[in-house]
Parts: structure tokens; sequence; C-alpha cells
């Protein structure tokens, strides 16, 4: 009885409000997926140019390989991924055990730096990198460490570490210190305590470390075009924007497999650990 | 106990080697270059020139110019980047809007994939001749349009491009905050007969006031200094028309070798930045809050 009292009116605007819901999130939707799904089709078509991209091609008649075999055997392709994936490791490297042996100083131990920490690292996001880039170009000359691994490693480290031991530093805030307490009351050094108890704690905020470390290695172009002058030092980026605007001939669906190729991997990352990393993401306040 | 403390500063010693050798040290040179004439013709004996260049750069009207692209660039994209944002985490927020899940993974696409190679890809989709955007509206009969030749449309192109990239994090972001506010007010707030707009202006955008600030800070301190969309799109062009700040300051440096001009520029960028976010930070009283 009480149902009937449903005022038809309310009803009316409650269907209008789903209404322009679905459609809302179906444009948006579509808008958000439509150059990821463009470019994996892309790539799987026998497009020799962009000139020959059609709207039919959107949806795929055939399929073909063809593209992936011509930027994997035809293109320095392999040799691009190794360069980039040492300097992405390296920098993942240092910055997880700067950033944790620091977060963990930061959080466990009586330092009297901690302030001064929190706001040069605030202060550190104003700057932009071009400021640093000279300066770093001419001091790692001197070092001979331009057109290195190691030089674009540091660099890349620097900002990695910081920003990380910041986060490392609020997620262990969070864990109560009776943990280690405990350990060491059993026996374990203070040291003992952190990595046997306090590091595999961790792992999450580890993890989110790693792939900002990695991701800020992996997809720099700024950096890697000052520092790298030799062609067998190229990494993705360099070998990418050769193809895609110095080399203006490559084809077009050869350039959507290299996209493909290199971009998925983190895509499925990013996606399959979505949950987790958007809640770590809103605490940080990063992109 | 002294040495017990002593032992507690190698910890932090890497992270503060860090900062020194990698961010205090250049910044520092980094100013003193911008008093300084280094640059391709002075590059092994260059010398104090004073406020020269300082100078040279604020009484230019390319200065003025890009200054004012910087400004149109960081609001005209995080607006509506916030805003569509916004949007979608209050469309998904609704109790009874099915496939949720599967519609915020989808949104979260752009965010999921490197925003560097979606650059690229995009450059494409903007080409004037073979480009799918043109496809697209030409199914509509629009004739068309040679978008990133010309200042406006390139400007379109630009903040379209960048709204894709970034509105998943703010929907993501502020879904979260949604998703924080107890629904006991809501459910009070119902029986007191408030309708759907009310109980928005008066809970739902109060209790987001304070997370709203802090994004849109981050975020426009983030949107001023971000390289790659302008860089790989347009380069600043046509002309100088859609250049910034740091766009510019990159390629004084590396393509004109004009080190001295660049770093003051980066300079006055950082010091223009900084100014603002202070403001900003002060007016919405953020850091009292989050600390």
């Amino acid at each position: 009885m009480i149902r009937q009292k449903v005022n038809p009116k309310y009803l009316i605007l409650k269907l209008i409000r789903l209404a322009i819901s679905y459609a809302l999130l179906i444009i948006v939707a579509a808008f958000a997926v439509f150059p990821i799904y463009y470019i994996i089709i892309t790539s799987l078509s026998p497009i020799p140019t962009l000139a020959s991209v059609s709207l039919k091609s959107l949806i795929p008649t055939t399929v073909t390989l063809e593209a992936y075999n011509g930027i994997l055997f035809h293109e320095p392709f392999l040799l691009w991924l190794r360069n980039s994936l040492i300097l992405a490791s390296g920098t993942v490297a240092i910055s997880v055990i700067v950033a944790f042996v620091s977060g963990l100083g930061l959080s466990r131990l009586n330092i009297s730096m901690k302030k001064v920490l929190i706001i040069t690292i605030y202060v550190m996001t104003f700057f932009p990198f071009t400021v640093t880039v000279i300066p770093l170009y001419l001091m790692f000359s001197t070092l001979h460490l331009v057109n290195t691994y190691y030089g674009l490693i540091i660099a890349y480290s620097g900002g990695n570490s910081v920003f990380g031991a910041y986060l490392v530093k609020i997620f262990l805030d969070n864990i109560p210190r009776d943990y280690e307490e405990a350990a060491m009351i059993d026996g374990l050094s203070r040291f003992g305590a952190f990595t046997r108890i306090l590091l595999p704690m961790s792992k999450p905020i580890i993890a989110f470390v790693s792939l900002l470390s990695f991701m800020g290695a992996y997809t720099d172009y700024a950096l890697a075009n000052v520092f790298i002058s030799s062609g067998n030092m190229w990494t993705l980026t360099l070998g990418m924007y050769y193809l895609a605007i110095t080399n203006r001939s490559t084809l077009y669906n050869v350039f959507a497999a290299f996209s493909v190729l290199m971009g998925i991997p983190i895509f499925i990352i990013f996606i399959v650990f979505q949950k987790y990393l958007t809640k770590v993401y809103s605490l940080s306040g990063t992109k | 106990m002294n040495e017990h403390k002593l032992s507690n500063y190698f910890y932090i010693l890497p992270i503060v080697a860090l900062i020194l050798f990698l961010f205090m040290y250049p910044v520092a040179y980094a100013i003193y270059i911008s008093f300084t004439n280094f640059s391709l013709y002075h590059f092994f004996k260059y010398s104090l020139v004073g406020f020269q260049n300082y100078v040279l750069v604020l009484t230019s009207h390319t200065f003025l110019h890009i200054l004012g692209n910087t400004a149109l660039w960081t609001v005209g994209s995080l607006v509506p980047m916030m805003a569509l944002g916004y949007l979608m985490a209050l469309v998904l927020n609704q109790k009874d809007i099915r496939g949720k899940r599967l519609f915020f993974t989808l949104m979260l696409f752009p965010w999921a994939f490197p925003a560097y190679i979606s650059l690229l890809v995009w450059l494409g989709m903007w080409n004037y001749e073979y480009g799918v955007v043109n496809k697209i509206i030409g199914l509509i009969h629009l004739a068309p349009i040679n978008w990133l030749t010309y200042p406006d449309t390139a400007w379109i192109a630009l903040i379209l491009t960048n709204v894709w990239l970034s509105f998943p994090y703010y929907t993501a972001i502020f879904l979260s905050s949604l998703q924080s506010i107890p629904t006991e007010l809501y459910e009070a707030a119902e029986v007191d007969g408030a309708s759907m707009w009310q109980k928005f202006g008066r809970i739902t955008l109060p209790m987001m006031k304070t997370s709203i600030s802090f994004v849109g800070i981050s975020g426009f301190i983030f949107t001023w200094n971000n390289f790659y969309p302008i860089y790989l799109l347009t380069g600043g062009g046509p002309g100088e028309s859609t250049n910034i700040l740091i766009v510019y300051a990159y390629q004084e440096a590396f393509a004109y070798n004009l080190y001295d001009i660049a770093a003051a520029y980066s300079t006055i960028s950082t010091i223009i930045l900084a100014i603002m976010a202070i403001i900003m930070l002060k007016i919405t009283h953020v850091l009292e809050v989050v600390s």
C-alpha cells in the first residue's frame, strides 16, 4: 500500500536522470576508449600508410601481424627496448632502496629533518625539469656520465627516490610500532626488525614506487634527448619520436604496433591493479 | 645514546645526498647561469652580466605572449578536465547505476596508457589529410580542418587532448572522496525532504571543498609544467602561438643553445608559479587542513 504513494512525477524524473546518466557514461567511455581501440585495430591491419586509414578500417575484416613483424625485425625496436629496460630497472632499483631506507628513517627514527624534507618535496614540484636539466648536463659531462646508462639512471632516480621516500613514510606511519618492537624483544636488531618485519609489510607501497619510477624512466623523452647522442643508446621514446615525427615515411601500422608493444604491458598492469593504484594515487596527490 | 642518534642519520644520508646533488646544486647553478651570458657564442668563456637576461626577457613581447599562453593552457585545460572528472564521478556515484565497475574501468583507459605514446597517437589523429578526427567530422558533412596549423584550432586540439589525458584522474579521486561522505547525512536530508539539488549544494559540495581545492592546486602546478602535450603536438606553433614557458625554455636551451635565456625563463616561470601556488594555498587553507 505504501508503495503506491510514489508520485509518478518522481518516477519520470528518475527515468530522465537515469537516461541522461547512461548517455553520458556511454559517450565519455567511448571518448576515453577510442584512441586506444583505434591504435590496436590499426596495428592489426595491413594499412600501409596513414592515408589509407578509413572509417571502415575501424571494424577490422582482416587481421594480420605484418606490422608487428615490421617493428620487431625491420626496426631496431629490440635494441631500444633493451636500453629502455636497462634504464628503467636501474632507476627502479635505486629509487626503491633509497625510498625505503629514507622512508624508514623519516617514519620511525628521531630525525630533526622531517618537516624540512616534506617542504622540500613540495617545493620541488614547482620547479620544471628545464631548470635542472642544463646544470645536470654540464655536471654530468665533466663527470663523463653523458651518453652512459649511469648518468640517466642517476638523473631519473633523484625525483623518484625523494617522492618515493615521502610515500613510504606516509605508508609506514600507518603501521603500529608494536610489530617491530615485538620482534626486537624476540632478539632481532633494529635494522633486522626493519628488514624482516616492515619490509614484507611494505610490499604494496614498494610496488607503487617501483611502478612510478619505472614509468618515469620508461616514458621520458626530454632528458634522454639531451643526455644520449649515440644511436645504439637510443631508448623506445627516442625511437618512437623518430618514427612518428622525424621520419614521416614510417608505415602507420608499424607505428601503431610500436605503440601497442610499448604501451599495452603498462596498460594491463594499471587496469589489473586499478583499485589499489587509484587509492594510492588519490592519497599522494600525483597524476 | 648520542651514537644511537647519529646512526639515525645514516638512513636519510642517501636522500639528502640526492637532493643536494640532483636538485639544490642544479637549481643554484641554473640561477647562476641566468645571470651570465652562457650560450653557444660564449660556451667556454662566459661571464656575469647582472640582470641583463631578465631585463631582456621581461621587456620582450614574446615573454608576455608566452606567459598569457601558459595561463590559458593551465586554466583552459584544468577547468574542463576537473569539471568532466567531477561530473563523471557524480554520475558513477549514483546508487541505481548498473555496470559502474565496467564504465569506471573504461574511463581509466587514458590514464592507464603511457601519456607519451597517447600523445603521438593523437598527433596522427589530428592530421589534416589522413587523421581520423577529420574523417569522423566528415560523417556529419563538415569540411576537414587543418587543426594544428591555426592558433584557434590548435588550442582546441591541445585542450581536448589534455582533457582526454587527465579527466580519469579527477574522476577517480573525486569518486573516492564522494564515497567517503557518510551516507547518514543524505538519509537525514531525505527525511527532511531535501531535493537532489539541495543535497548536492548543502552536503556534497561543502564536504568536498578541501579535496577539490587540494586536487585543483596540485593540478594547476602539474599543468603549468606539463611539457609533453605541447612539445609533441604543436611544438609551440604555429609561430609561438601555443608555446608555454616550459616548452619555450627547453627549445631555447636545446634547439638554439641559448642557455642563459632558457635559465632566466625557467627561473621566472618557477617564481610566478610559486607565488600563485602560495596565494592559492593561503586562500583555501588547504595545508592547515591536510597537515
